[in-house]
């Protein structure tokens, strides 16, 4: 292993060569542009040998990478925002044909107003498309997360796309130490890619054509079905990483200083590391707080959030974005997973960083005085609240 | 724990300088932790980049407000923008200008450094002198001035991590750190001067659709500023048919003028002008 100075873009552009994906597709968004520029400098310099397929848009790129993996490669993509929600159609097409891609998104604010900030948007409306989303806190955890979702995309019990994201300029262009496994290291955890039942010269075989109602509900359950065996498979290949790189990335709901805690606070990303000095801060203090980062969005942590919050009588769910008409879409999530807990905390959807604005230790104190306080409102708008008063 | 911003132009290599300081302080044995922030990806805007340095992993994933040491890259900088906003009693501004530190405008208790890395730059054929890339140089102004980082894992940083002409970076590099000035603690420092932040736009239609960009002044792009020669000027009307930025505007008797506020000083009237009669003058 090699500790290098890396971004978290890089991270994604090495894990793409240690997983020495076959075909690779792309079209350039800002922030994400510096993975797909450094794979290609690896194609060019022959690092590694995969066929680099330039396109003239993410739809496209995205429909290079169903056609590869359908014929048995392995393939790589990355976008974000806008080229995301231009891939859209395509998203559904990959897990409905069970091309297992793996894709780096960068999380960006979508537009109008344009804006290229760290925002969870262009995720969050793609959650329905049956790929399974994990969200990363650092550099080092976006290069693990990509070599674990290939082989996760990859398991016969699977076989579903997977994005491995990142918030914008606080992970794709924040530059800190990240351990670069060494080849054969990874090459004994992801070997080459079994192709399944895949399209072959020679050979009949159907993906994607016209299925009538008889049949088209099987494919759809099909999905859904594997979708929910990614909550075993997850825990064997996360064994596997870590006995073979020496990494534990924690599961679906990693948590941080939860034992006997009266509020926890549920984040994603890079909001997660911020929020970590602040409970230890309010531990010091003595008031009872605890940390569970939501790592894997779909398929959602039901269980393990659920056994969470057994004894917890308030929780807080921040997220990077918002859904209309409703609220934060993680605290939707939470909340229709603790509808059947035994314990139903109360809960509070808080809405801060959205657009790219920093979340510093002092709004996430706020966040836990907030709830600490027993009077936490139903949603929070942390930015704009504190605005008012401070204008007022 | 050590906080350090940058602030600097698209094309000066500012976040480049921010990476640069984090690969040599890794080389150093330290945790860095290095990002930029830019509104607009072009060359001559205003960009900001921050790195942390600690002895720890570092728990924070924010911009910096509270910084320990203000790089500015392009003293024309200090004009627009609150470079020195945040920065306590006992830090330091250090500026790339040819003049002396003394001169420059600080805080009450700021320590003030300058070093004139755009003449280092130039001297090793690093940019032109319209976009001088003196990140090199400043870098090893910094490495003196604050002890941050040594000067041998800067320079093994730059010949590893530049992407062009590592060796005359590494040189630069040295002479930065040579060439540093620090202000007598004991000179009374000019006051900075203070920039009104606009107040949010009201409008029943929302805050985006409610004013023209015409208040938006992008004056603060320009390094070089076009002087017309209006002896020579045959009046052709190309500078105000290839101002991308539509600041020139031509004027009753057929003259063009430049407007200043708008004005990126990118220079492309000068080079347009079939009898050249536009000069691009440096800032200072």
């Amino acid at each position: 292993m090699t500790m290098k100075v890396l971004s978290g873009n890089y991270a994604q552009s090495y894990a793409a060569l240690l997983a020495r994906a076959q075909v690779i597709s792309a079209y350039p968004i800002t922030p994400q542009t510096s993975i797909v520029e450094k794979i290609a400098e690896f194609v060019a310099s022959g690092e590694l040998d995969a066929q680099y397929v330039k396109v003239e848009s993410e739809h496209s790129a995205l429909q290079v990478c169903v056609s590869a993996a359908a014929l048995g490669a392995r393939t790589y993509t990355a976008t974000s925002s806008q080229g995301l929600l231009l891939m859209h159609e395509l998203l559904h097409w990959a897990s409905g044909m069970r091309a297992p891609i793996v894709m780096g998104v960068v999380n960006r604010a979508v537009a109008p107003p344009w804006n290229i900030g760290a925002d969870h948007a262009d995720t969050m409306s793609q959650r329905d498309t049956g790929w399974v989303q994990f969200y990363a806190e650092s550099n080092q955890e976006v290069l693990d997360t990509v070599l674990e979702a290939y082989r996760l995309a990859e398991h016969r019990d699977v076989r579903l796309p997977v994005m491995v994201t990142e918030d914008a300029f606080y992970l794709s262009h924040t530059v800190e130490p990240v351990d670069v496994p060494d080849p054969a290291t990874v090459d004994a955890f992801l070997p080459r890619r079994e192709p399944h039942a895949v399209l072959a010269p020679g050979r009949a075989t159907r993906l994607g054509s016209f299925t009538g109602p008889d049949h088209y509900v099987d494919f759809r359950q099909d999905v859904g079905a594997a979708m929910e065996r990614v909550r075993e498979v997850l825990p064997r290949v996360e064994q596997e990483y870590l006995a073979l790189v020496g990494r534990d990335l924690g599961g679906p709901l990693p948590t941080y200083r939860t034992e006997g805690a009266d509020v926890i606070l549920v984040t994603m990303g890079t909001l997660t590391t911020t929020a970590r000095g602040v409970v230890d801060d309010l531990r010091a203090e003595g008031r009872k707080v605890g940390l569970a980062k939501l790592r894997v969005f779909r398929p959602f942590p039901d269980d393990e959030l659920r056994g969470l919050v057994r004894d917890v009588a308030r929780i807080g769910v921040v997220d990077r974005s918002f859904t209309f008409g409703r609220m934060g879409p993680a605290a939707t999530e939470v909340s229709a997973a603790l509808y059947t807990a035994a314990n139903r905390p109360e809960l509070t959807s808080f809405l801060a960083g959205i657009g790219g604005r920093d979340v510093t230790p002092h709004e996430v104190r706020r966040m836990f005085e907030t709830l600490l306080s027993g009077e936490a409102p139903a949603t929070h708008w942390e930015d704009i609240e504190e605005e008012v008063k401070a204008d007022g | 724990m050590i906080e350090i911003r940058f602030h600097g132009r698209g094309g000066q290599g500012t976040v480049v300088a921010s990476e640069l300081l984090a690969q040599a302080a890794f080389l150093d044995g330290k945790i860095p932790q290095s990002f930029p922030f830019f509104g607009v990806e072009r060359r001559g805007a205003p960009v900001t980049a921050f790195t942390r340095i600690d002895d720890r992993p570092i728990r924070l994933r924010t911009s910096i407000t509270r910084p320990d040491v203000v790089v500015v890259l392009d003293p024309g900088l200090l004009r627009t923008t609150p470079v020195t906003e945040g920065l306590a009693p006992g830090g330091l501004l250090l500026v790339n200008t040819p003049r002396r530190a003394e001169e420059l405008a600080a805080p009450p208790g700021v320590r003030r450094a300058s070093v004139d890395a755009t003449r280092i730059a130039l001297a090793h054929g690093l940019g032109t002198a319209m976009l001088p890339i003196v990140n090199t140089a400043v870098l090893g102004a910094l490495a003196r001035a604050t002890g941050v980082v040594t000067l041998e894992a800067l320079g093994r940083a730059v010949e590893q991590f530049v992407p062009a002409r590592p060796a005359e970076n590494h040189r630069a590099a040295r002479d930065g750190y040579l060439g540093v000035r620090n202000a007598d603690p004991a000179a009374a420092a000019p006051v900075p001067a203070t920039f009104a932040v606009p107040a949010p736009l009201a409008h029943p239609e929302g805050p985006v659709a409610s004013v023209s960009s015409e208040v938006i002044h992008t004056a603060a792009w320009r390094t070089f500023t076009p002087v017309i020669h209006l002896d020579r000027c045959t009046k052709c009307n190309f500078c105000w048919k290839f101002c991308p930025d539509a600041a020139v505007e031509l004027g009753a008797d057929g003259f063009p003028r430049i407007r200043l506020e708008y004005c990126k000083g990118c220079g492309i009237c000068a080079a347009e002008c079939p009898p050249k009669t536009i000069e691009m003058v440096a800032e200072a």
